[in-house]
C-alpha cells in the first residue's frame, strides 16, 4: 500500500507540470474580452542584436574554462553535470540550439570555398574555441558545453555496453557524415548538418516531423546506449576526437596512479576506458606484420575505389543542391515528363530567367560534384583504410586509461577509482581539520 | 540500519514502478502519434483526390447542385479532420514529453538506487581477448565498407535527369520534335498551317443525325470560331465572350472536358466598350501547342501559356490590338517560342510588331517592329530546304524571318487589302493570297527585297476571301466562301479545274492522304479525290453549323461545330511516333 502511495506521489509530482502543457489545447483561454491585440503577422522577426552573439561567445569560453577546472581540478561529476544542464538550458533551449560548433563546420567550409561569404564572427569563434580547449584538455566541450550531447546525457538511464567491434564499424558513419557535410557546404548550397540536426526540434519545440522522429528515436536509443549521436554521427566529434589525441592535460581516471584494481573497468557508459594490454602469443607478431602490410597496400586501393564511387555519384549528390533540383524539375515539366508544377518551378518561372541558363548552372554544379564526390569517396576510403591499419597495430598500455579520442569528459568514472576516493577523503579531512582549528 | 535498507528498497521499487508507468505511457502516446501520422498519410490524400475529382466533375456539370453540396461537405470534412489531427498531435506530443520526463527522471533515480559496487571477475587470457576484439573490429570496419558500397550502389540506381535534349534515355526536350508534331495537329490547320494530315486512314463516312461514324459528341458551352488543336489524346481550343476567356481541353478518347483554364484581362479604359464583329467573335485565333504546353491569344491582347494539366504558367497582356474586324491571327510555335503576328491599325502608329515569347515563361524572346497594318492571316514556320523560315503576310508584304531570332530574311511586296487567308508553303513555293484578287507564288530562296526577282507566278481566278489554300505539293486548291473550288498546278500556276460546290464555306480545305476535305458552313463535309479533276467521293452531314477548320489525327477528324465538339472515326487514338 505504502509502495503504491509512493509510486503515485512520485508519478504525480513529476507528471503534473508536464501534462499541464497539453491542457492548453483543451481549455483555450477566451480572447474576445481581454482586449488582446493580434500581432501583425507580416512583420518580419527583428534581428537579434549582435552583442548577444558576443555574449554567447564569452559564455562558451566561460563554460569551457569552468569545465576544464571542474573536470581536471575539482574532478567532480556533479559539478560537471550541473554545468552541462546549464549549458543545455542556455545554448539549447534558450538559444534554440543555434549557433553551435557542429553547424559552424559548414560556415567555416563555406568561407574557404565562397569568397562572397563572410563568416559571422560568432560562428568562427564557436568553431575555434572548443578546438583550442580540446587541444589542451580533451573533449571537455562534449562533456559540459554541447547541448546536443547534454540532451542525450540526461536521458541515459540504463547504459548498455556497445561491443568494441560495433563501435569501430559505426564510427565510419560519423566520418562519412563529416565529409558529406563539408562537401555540401562547399558546393552543395545546403547545410546538411543543420538540416538533419536531430535535436534542434526539441530545443525549439517545433520542427519537421521527420527530424523530430529521428531525434526521438535517437533519444529512445539513448536511454540505453550512451550518447549515440555523439559517438556514431557527430561530425564535430570526429574533429574533436582526433585533436584530443594531442591533448596534454586531459581526463585521467585516477588522480594519482593506477593500481590496476579493475574497479573502473565497466564505469564508462561510452566505452572509453581502455584496459592494460598483454603480450600477444608467440607467432601472432608475424601474422600481424603481414596483415599490416596487406592493409598498407589496401589503403590506396580503398582511396581510389572510394574516389571512383564518389565520382560516379556526382549527379545524385548534386541533387542536394536546390538549383539542380529545380533544374531537374523544370526540365521534366518542360519536356512533358511530369504534369503539374511545384513551388520551386513556379518560383523559378517568376524570375523570368531562361531555362537554358538554369540547366547550364545545374550542369556546372554537377561538374563541381564530380571532383567533390571523388574527394568525399577518397576521404571515406582513407578513413576506412586508416582504421584497418590502426586496428592492426599493437598498442602498449600498462594501466587503465580513458581513451583520449573516445572519452567525453563526463567524469562518471572518477568515483570508481579507490585512489580518487582516497583523494576525496583527504580533502574532506583537510577541510574538517581546518574547520576544527 | 535495517529500517534504512527497507526504506531504500521501498523508494527503489517506487521509482522502478514509476519508470514502468512512464515507459507504458510513453509507448501509448508514441503509438497514438504514429496512428495519427499514418492516418493522415493514408486518408488525407484519398479524400483530397476525391475532392479534386469532384471539382473536375463540377466543371462539366456547373449546374449540379448536389455535386456542389457534396464538394462543400467533403471540403469541410477534410479541414475538420486536419485541424483535429493537428490538435491531437500537439496534445499527444505534450503527453509523450511528460511521460518521457517521468520515465527518465524515475529511471535515473531507480538506476542510482540500484547501483551495485563493481565486482570485477577474473579474466583468463586478456591478450587473447584483446586480439579477438581487434579482429572483430577489423571485420566490423570491413562490414562498414561493404554497407557504404551497397549504399552507393543503391544510390546509383536512383534516377537523375540529363539536360541533354533527348539524351540518356530520359528522352525529354522542352518542345516536341518535328516528327512528333507532324503526327499531331499542333496549330491552326496542322503543322505549318498546311492543312495536310500525314495519316491516310481518315474516315469518309458519318452522319450527324443518326450518329453513325461519330465516336463522341460533347457540347461546348463557351463560344468561339477558332479551330481544334490536337496533341495525342488531348483536344484544345479556346472560347470567349465579352467577359470570359477560356482555354478548354477535352479527352480525345471519351470527349470529356478535362479542364478549362481562364485567361484574365485588365479593365477597359473608362467609357470604352469592348465589342467585336459577330463573324469574328471574341475567340477567333486558334491556340497552338509545342507538345509540352498550350498557348492561347484573345482579341483583348491577352496571351497565356498552360501546361497540359490546365495550370496557367504565365499570362501577358500585349495591349488591346486595334483591328477593324477584331484580332484573328492564330498562334504559331517554333521550338519553345510562341510566335505572334501583332500587326494593327494602319501600321503607322508604331504598334505593329511581330513577337516571339518564351513558351515557358511568357517573356519576350525577340520582337520585330513592323510598319504594316492589321492582318487576319496566321504566320507559318516552313521548313525550306532544312532551314526554318517564318512567313508572315500583311499588306503589302510577304516577309520571311529567322524564327529563332527575328532576323528578316526576305520580303516581297505583292499583296494588299484586308488579308484573311493564310499563306502555305508547298512544292518549294510560298503561296500567298490577296482576297478576290490574286494568288502569288514566291521562291523563298532570296534575300532582301525579292519582289522583282523571286515571284514565280501569279494566278487570278477563284481567289478566296477567307479560306486558306491547301496543296499536296503538285496541286493547290482554293475554296472561296461561296463554294467555288479552283485547282492550280503548283509548279507553274496553271489552272487545272474549277468546280462549283453550291455551298458556303468558312473552314479552310484540308488534305488527308489522297482525299480533299471541304467542310461547309452548314456542316456538310464534301470529300473529293486529290487530283487534276474534281471527283466527289462522298458527302457527310453533321447537322450543325461549322466555322472552324477540322483537325485530322490518325483515323479521326475533330470538328468543332457551333455548339458541339465532334470526334469522327475509330476507337483508337493510335500511336504517336515520337513523344520526346
Ligand atoms: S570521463 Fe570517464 S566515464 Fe566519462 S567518458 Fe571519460 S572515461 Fe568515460
Amino acid at each position: 500500500m505504502t509502495r503504491i502511495a509512493c509510486t503515485a506521489m512520485f508519478t504525480l509530482a513529476l507528471a503534473v507540470p508536464c501534462l499541464g502543457a497539453g491542457s492548453e489545447m483543451r481549455f483555450p483561454p477566451p480572447e474576445f474580452e481581454s482586449g488582446y491585440q493580434f500581432p501583425e503577422t507580416a512583420r518580419p522577426p527583428t534581428a537579434r542584436p549582435v552583442v548577444h552573439e558576443y555574449i554567447d561567445v564569452a559564455l562558451l569560453a566561460v563554460v569551457l574554462l569552468l569545465a576544464s577546472y571542474l573536470i581536471l581540478q575539482r574532478r567532480s561529476r556533479r559539478a560537471i553535470f550541473a554545468l552541462m544542464i546549464a549549458a543545455l538550458l542556455y545554448f539549447g533551449f534558450w538559444r534554440d540550439g543555434c549557433i553551435c560548433p557542429i553547424g559552424a563546420i559548414q560556415n567555416v567550409t563555406l568561407t574557404a570555398f565562397d569568397s562572397t561569404y563572410a563568416i559571422p564572427l560568432a560562428a568562427a569563434a564557436f568553431f575555434v574555441i572548443p578546438l583550442a580547449f580540446t587541444l589542451f584538455h580533451g573533449r571537455i566541450f562534449c562533456g559540459a558545453a554541447c547541448p546536443l550531447g547534454a540532451i542525450q546525457d540526461v536521458v541515459l538511464i540504463h547504459p548498455l555496453r556497445v561491443p568494441h567491434w560495433l563501435e569501430s564499424g559505426l564510427r565510419l558513419l560519423a566520418y562519412t557524415y563529416l565529409g558529406a557535410g563539408v562537401l555540401f557546404a562547399a558546393i552543395g548550397g545546403t547545410f546538411l548538418i543543420c538540416r538533419y540536426d536531430p535535436f534542434v526540434g526539441f530545443f525549439r519545440m517545433t520542427g519537421n516531423w521527420n527530424i523530430l522522429i529521428l531525434g526521438a528515436s535517437l533519444l529512445a536509443i539513448g536511454l540505453f546506449v550512451g550518447r549515440p549521436y555523439c559517438r556514431f554521427l557527430c561530425p564535430y566529434g570526429v574533429i574533436l576526437r582526433n585533436l584530443s589525441r594531442l591533448s596534454k592535460r586531459r581526463v585521467t581516471i585516477t588522480p594519482t596512479e593506477c593500481i590496476t584494481c579493475r574497479l573502473c573497468e565497466d564505469a564508462c557508459p561510452f566505452g572509453a576506458i581502455r584496459t592494460p594490454t598483454e603480450d600477444w602469443p608467440e607467432g601472432e607478431y608475424q601474422i600481424a606484420k603481414r596483415r599490416l602490410a596487406f592493409f598498407l597496400v589496401l589503403l590506396p586501393i580503398l582511396i581510389a575505389a572510394g574516389g571512383w564511387g564518389g565520382y560516379a555519384l556526382k549527379e545524385r549528390l548534386a541533387r542536394m543542391h536546390p538549383r539542380v533540383r529545380t533544374a531537374e524539375r523544370v526540365f521534366l515539366e518542360e519536356t512533358g515528363q511530369v504534369t503539374g508544377t511545384t513551388n520551386a518551378s513556379d518560383a523559378f518561372r517568376t524570375t523570368g530567367q531562361a531555362s537554358a541558363m538554369l540547366y547550364q548552372d545545374a550542369t556546372a554544379i554537377r561538374s563541381r560534384f564530380a571532383l567533390g564526390g571523388a574527394l568525399l569517396g577518397g576521404f571515406v576510403g582513407l578513413v576506412a583504410g586508416g582504421k584497418l591499419i590502426a586496428l592492426s597495430v599493437r598498442r602498449r598500455r600498462a594501466e587503465y586509461e580513458a581513451d583520449p579520442a573516445d572519452c567525453l569528459a563526463c567524469g562518471r568514472c572518477y568515483q570508481y577509482c579507490p585512489k580518487e576516493q582516497e583523494r576525496r577523503k583527504q580533502r574532506r579531512d583537510a577541510r574538517s581539520g581546518r574547520g576544527n582549528r | 540500519m535495517k529500517a534504512e535498507t527497507a526504506n531504500m528498497n521501498l523508494w527503489h521499487q517506487a521509482a522502478r514502478t514509476t519508470t514502468l508507468v512512464g515507459a507504458v505511457f510513453s509507448g501509448i502516446f508514441t503509438g497514438l502519434l504514429v496512428w495519427n501520422l499514418v492516418g493522415s498519410a493514408l486518408i488525407g490524400p484519398t479524400r483530397e483526390n476525391d475532392l479534386a475529382a469532384l471539382k473536375v466533375q463540377v466543371q462539366k456539370e456547373p449546374g449540379n447542385q448536389e455535386l456542389l453540396v457534396q464538394i462543400r461537405q467533403l471540403d469541410l470534412q477534410i479541414r475538420r479532420d486536419r485541424i483535429w489531427r493537428w490538435d491531437f498531435a500537439r496534445e499527444a506530443a505534450s503527453m509523450l514529453l511528460g511521460s518521457a520526463v517521468v520515465l527518465v527522471v524515475a529511471g535515473t533515480f531507480a538506476g542510482g538506487l540500484a547501483k551495485k559496487p563493481p565486482r570485477p571477475q577474473p579474466v583468463a587470457e586478456r591478450g587473447e581477448l584483446q586480439m579477438r576484439e581487434a579482429r572483430q573490429a577489423r571485420w566490423s570496419v570491413v562490414g562498414g565498407i561493404a554497407v557504404l558500397a551497397v549504399g552507393m550502389g543503391l544510390l546509383t540506381l536512383t534516377r537523375w535527369v540529363s539536360f541533354v535534349q533527348g539524351g540518356n534515355g530520359d528522352g525529354g526536350t522542352p518542345y516536341a520534335s518535328l516528327e512528333a508534331r507532324q503526327a499531331q495537329w499542333p496549330r491552326f490547320r496542322g503543322l505549318a498551317g498546311a492543312g495536310v494530315s500525314t495519316h491516310a486512314n481518315t474516315p469518309t463516312s458519318w452522319n450527324g443525325k443518326t450518329g453513325a461514324g461519330i465516336l463522341w459528341k460533347t457540347p461546348v458551352a463557351v463560344p468561339g470560331h477558332n479551330s481544334p488543336v490536337v496533341w495525342e489524346d488531348r483536344i484544345f481550343f479556346s472560347g470567349a465572350d465579352p467577359n470570359l476567356r477560356q482555354v478548354l481541353c477535352f479527352d480525345g478518347k471519351s470527349g470529356q472536358l478535362l479542364w478549362t483554364g481562364d485567361v484574365p484581362t485588365g479593365p477597359l479604359p473608362a467609357g470604352e466598350e469592348f465589342e467585336l464583329m459577330e463573324d469574328t467573335g471574341y475567340a477567333a485565333p486558334t491556340v497552338a501547342t509545342d507538345g509540352r504546353r498550350v498557348y492561347a491569344i484573345f482579341p483583348t491582347g491577352d496571351v497565356a501559356g498552360f501546361d497540359f494539366t490546365g495550370k496557367r504558367l504565365w499570362h501577358k497582356n500585349l495591349g488591346r490590338p486595334d483591328s477593324s474586324y477584331g484580332y484573328a491571327s492564330s498562334l504559331e510555335t517554333y521550338q519553345n517560342l510562341v510566335l505572334i503576328d501583332y500587326d494593327q491599325s494602319d501600321g503607322k502608329d508604331g504598334k505593329s510588331r511581330f513577337l516571339a515569347l518564351d513558351g515557358t515563361s511568357g517573356k519576350v524572346a525577340w520582337e520585330a517592329k513592323r510598319a504594316l497594318p492589321s492582318t487576319w492571316t496566321t504566320p507559318i514556320v516552313a521548313d525550306v530546304a532544312g532551314k526554318p523560315q517564318l512567313i508572315t503576310v500583311a499588306d503589302p508584304n510577304v516577309v520571311a524571318y529567322d524564327p529563332a531570332n527575328g532576323k528578316e530574311l526576305w520580303r516581297a511586296e505583292c499583296v494588299g487589302g484586308d488579308l484573311a487567308p493564310s499563306p502555305i508553303y508547298a512544292g518549294g513555293l510560298v503561296l500567298a493570297i490577296q482576297p478576290y484578287s490574286q494568288m502569288v507564288a514566291i521562291k523563298p530562296t532570296g534575300q532582301g527585297d525579292v519582289t522583282k526577282t523571286h515571284i514565280a507566278w501569279k494566278a487570278e481566278d477563284g481567289i478566296p476571301d477567307i479560306c486558306s489554300p491547301v496543296s499536296n505539293g503538285t496541286y493547290v486548291y482554293l475554296l472561296d466562301s461561296e463554294g467555288l473550288l479552283t485547282c492550280y498546278q503548283v509548279a507553274d500556276g496553271k489552272k487545272v479545274y474549277e468546280h462549283e460546290l453550291k455551298d458556303q464555306f468558312r473552314a479552310s480545305p484540308s488534305i488527308a492522304g489522297d482525299k480533299l476535305y471541304l467542310l461547309s458552313l452548314k456542316g456538310v463535309m464534301h470529300i473529293a479525290q486529290v487530283g487534276p479533276e474534281y471527283k466527289e467521293l462522298g458527302r457527310c452531314e453533321l447537322g450543325e453549323d461549322c466555322f472552324a477548320s477540322p483537325a485530322f489525327v490518325d483515323g479521326r477528324i475533330y470538328i468543332r461545330g457551333a455548339k458541339n465538339l465532334y470526334c469522327i472515326g475509330g476507337t483508337s487514338v493510335g500511336s504517336t511516333p515520337d513523344t520526346k
